[in-house]
């Protein structure tokens, strides 16, 4: 079976691995459990194209802490890139780091990804903001891990892009 | 297989690892036993003992592998590639996290897969507790920040009608009321200062650090010695400057003749000296000597606390050392409002505060404050020395051949009050609109020799009022003057404006003289547009007394010699017109506070489109008074509004703040304290026209 290995980008604590966790597993923690490194899971989904099995890299957030190494990202069919609405920076950081994917490895499939959507009453991403987004070329998605609303849909839609479908 | 392989090999195989030789692509001979937790991960892929492709059951492995390769070729005989820990998950859930090494021993390329299970849950932790007190910081500086904005909100939406009743009270002690009533305006007058004052009491206790800014109520008691205050702080941190092992001195030999005397307070001076020291302290490394010294610099004087520490970060600019919660790389600090405090503190008495990197190592602080006057009372000399000279302009002395009627379209009642006052000084009768959709309509009713249009309005935009005017035009022999005035003069403005059907431009902020000049022009139907020279255009004064001759009446000169940038400003602008000046200072004191809550709250409220309006308003009306930097700072929150981008703008609210707080300090004695140098011999004093067509 065809395999796709897509990788999980953002600062620390914005939800990569509870979106990876509530994809493949449907399962959501609310403690936050910081990631070290890489974890890696695999999940088969249908696409337009066929069965693909998704090999999802979660790589650690990037902080004072821990760096990126940009050898993990090597062969990867596409990336979510993913900020907390609920942390403005966040979202800055993201754009931040996808120039330096971009620069590395040229434009590949991507979606943006603005978790942590069940929390409105802290969201700090406006109308306006996402507008300029659009106008940059993102179609930012809005998600919640923690209720599930846009997960699936988001990988699918990469899956699928990954594919060149 | 040397003796060295062999106890590498053995050492690996008894700590639970699994040891591998790479064969080359991609394929590996496993070197002693397949670990159960290699089992469980990936299964029975060593069962034959023949050759493994671990690749293809480990994605990370498969990655790793490229690095690997890119080692073992190297031929390297020390050292080591890592490929950092990751995580896989076994058939069961249980996560097992690993590290894979590469290694080249005795010609050999080996790679060691690790099992970190028994010590990773406490790398976890660590990590784990690192990140959450991240988190904690993060959140508790958002919390901060809106606080801060909603702390100045409450208090600007508490002083605002304060500072509207003190007006009025002001006002009415001006009029011919009886004893009575001149006793009922004085207690009322006297009962509102208190209460503002008691806010601003609340203010500083609430926010002890920031708040001291904020406090317009300076001690008028002596002025403060600098080298006084800098010994006494030297005294004061002695203990604990020792409790660090470090040494402290003051470095300055003092004759008896010195004068220090500074601009400022002795007890805010006692805790920017605070600030420096606890600064330096926290940089400095044990055994080394701080020293605090004083300077002579002219008209100013200048204190420094030296340290022996590692100097200022190479990347590290002024102006982010000492904005608000701004911090040292190591996060030494605390919250980062100390030199926030220091730099806002100075920059109001007049003074400049910075750092740098001193040539024989370490650092400098240093602040430096304007000289108080020989009085004692420095605060009140400097706003004695701001009062306006008595001079007074006649316009009408000039006055022109034809009387016109014109309409003034601005949205900034100060502007449109300003206008407005200066073409009927002139002569004219000038009827105010609030916006353009209002000055269409009064063009409807009633016939206009002049339409005096500002560019940005809400409701209907000046060119938009243009066009429709235009429009309804279309047909007919009629044409309506047109000549919009905007703070965005270029050429390719210029261009708009006339495509716009408009037949002149003036350019903000207005001037009386080219106001005239380009106002009568456009009647008479000679094109007279000033040569655009952008936003901080060529003064159109320089341009119209040339033309105009003795126009500009030389006590205007002498007068701006002696006052206050601002003053200076307004006194040009106005013709040295004391009344009108005093208008426009009232109506700044009472709306530019409105104009910042609006913003302030537009801010807290993260709505972009609020920002940029009400700092348009707010820029338009500063522009009046010079004030660049207030205008600069309305120029960035607008332009951070329009770019629906405000990350920045708490920070430049703040900013504007303070740099509208040293306008209004500046313009005080305008305000309140300068009684009519007499009674304006030209004409009797009007009501405030504009105020029926005000919103």
């Amino acid at each position: 079976m065809i395999q796709k290995k897509i990788c999980m980008l953002g600062s620390f604590s914005v939800g990569k691995t509870s979106l990876v966790r509530r994809f493949v597993a449907t399962i959501f923690d609310e403690h936050y459990h910081t990631t070290i490194g890489v974890k890696i899971d695999k999940k088969i989904v249908k696409t337009d194209g066929g069965e693909v099995t998704l090999v999802l890299w979660d790589i650690h957030g990037e902080d004072v802490y821990q760096k990126m190494r940009m050898t993990y990202l090597r062969g990867m069919s596409g990336y979510l890139l993913v900020a907390d609405g609920t942390r403005r920076q966040t979202l800055d950081d993201a754009l931040a780091l996808n120039e330096r994917v971009v620069q590395e490895f040229g434009k590949l499939p991507s979606l943006l990804l603005l978790n942590k959507f069940d929390l409105t009453d802290q969201w700090e991403i406006d109308s306006s903001q996402m507008s300029k987004l659009a106008a940059a070329g993102w179609n930012a998605i809005n998600t919640s891990a923690k209720t599930g609303d846009g997960v699936e849909g988001a990988y699918l839609r990469l899956a699928q892009a990954a594919q060149g479908k | 297989m040397s003796a060295a392989a062999h106890i590498f090999e053995s050492f690996f195989a008894n700590q639970g690892f699994a040891l591998f030789e790479y064969l080359g692509d991609g394929e590996f001979q496993l070197i002693g036993t397949w670990p159960a937790w290699c089992q469980a991960l990936w299964g029975d892929l060593a069962a034959d003992a023949g050759k493994i492709r671990i690749g293809d059951a480990s994605p990370f492995l498969e990655n790793f592998i490229f690095d690997a390769e890119q080692f073992w070729d190297s031929k390297s005989a020390a050292g080591s590639a890592h490929s950092g820990n990751w995580t896989e998950r076994e058939a069961s859930g249980r996560e097992i996290p690993l590290e894979a090494s590469a290694y080249f021993l005795d010609g050999r390329r080996l790679l060691v897969v690790r099992n970190l299970s028994e010590t990773f849950d406490q790398q976890q932790e660590i990590f784990q507790t690192a990140r959450d007190s991240l988190l904690v910081y993060e959140k508790l500086l958002r919390e901060i920040q809106k606080k801060e904005i909603l702390l100045h909100c409450i208090v600007h939406d508490l002083t605002q009608p304060l500072s509207a009743m003190n007006s009025v009270f002001h006002l009415l002690d001006r009029e011919h009321l009886s004893p009575q009533l001149k006793k009922y305006v004085k207690t009322g007058e006297r009962e509102s200062q208190r209460q503002e004052l008691m806010i601003r009491g609340i203010l500083e206790a609430f926010s002890s650090d920031l708040a001291a800014q904020n406090s317009k109520q300076e001690k008028a008691g002596e002025a403060p010695d600098l080298a006084d205050c800098a010994q006494r702080a030297v005294r004061d941190f002695s203990t604990p400057f020792r409790d660090h092992d470090i040494g402290l001195r003051f470095g300055t030999h003092l004759k008896k003749s010195d004068n220090w005397r500074v601009t400022g307070d002795a007890a805010r001076i006692d805790r920017i000296f605070g600030n420096l020291l606890e600064n330096a302290m926290r940089y400095s490394p044990k055994g080394t000597t701080v020293t605090v010294g004083v300077e002579d610099q002219g008209g100013f004087v200048m204190s420094y606390v030296d340290d022996q520490g590692p100097g200022l970060p190479k990347d590290q600019q002024d102006s982010q050392l000492f904005a608000l919660f701004s911090k040292g790389k190591s996060n030494a600090g605390k919250a980062g409002l100390g030199l926030y405090f220091c730099k806002i503190t100075v920059e109001r008495w007049g003074g400049a505060i910075g750092a740098e990197t001193r040539a024989p190592g370490g650092s400098r602080f240093w602040f430096r404050l304007p000289r108080a006057e020989k009085s004692d009372a420095a605060a009140a000399t400097v706003a004695e020395s701001k009062k306006p000279a008595a001079i007074e302009t006649h316009p009408e002395k000039h006055k022109p051949t034809k009387r016109l009627r014109i309409l003034v379209a601005d949205d900034a009642d100060i502007n449109r009050e300003l206008v407005v006052e200066l073409l009927e000084r002139r002569g004219h009768i000038a009827i105010g609109a609030a916006d353009g959709r209002a000055a269409v309509a009064e063009l409807e009713k009633h016939d206009f020799d002049v339409l005096l249009i500002d560019e940005e309005m809400p409701h209907m935009t000046g060119l938009e009022a243009t066009q429709a005017i235009r429009q309804r035009e279309a047909g007919t022999s009629r044409h309506q003057i047109i000549i919009g005035f905007s703070g965005h003069v270029t050429e390719e403005d210029e261009a708009r404006f006339r495509a716009a059907g408009m037949d002149a431009l003036l350019p903000k902020p207005v001037h009386m003289q080219q106001l005239y000049e380009v106002v009568e022009s456009a009647a008479a139907g000679v094109k007279k547009s000033p040569a655009p020279a952008g936003p901080a255009a060529k003064p159109v004064s320089t341009a119209a007394s040339a033309s105009a001759g003795s126009s500009q009446p030389p006590p205007v000169v002498a007068a701006a010699a002696i006052l206050g940038n601002a003053i200076e400003h307004l006194n040009r602008s106005t013709g040295g017109n004391q009344r009108l000046m005093r208008s426009l200072v009232e109506i700044l004191f009472a709306d530019a506070p409105k104009a910042l809550a609006r913003i302030g709250r537009a801010i807290a409220q993260n709505d972009a489109a609020e920002v940029a309006a009400g700092a348009h308003l707010l820029k338009g009306s500063l522009a009046i008074f010079g004030a660049s930097a207030s205008v600069e700072s309305a120029r960035s929150l607008e332009a951070m509004g329009r770019a629906a981008n405000l990350r920045e703008a708490p920070l430049e609210f703040r900013t504007l703040e303070t740099e509208f707080a040293r306008l209004r300090a500046e313009l005080a004695p305008l305000a309140k304290n300068a009684k009519p140098v007499k009674p304006a011999s030209d004409k009797p004093a009007k009501k405030n026209k504009p105020a029926k067509k005000r919103r």
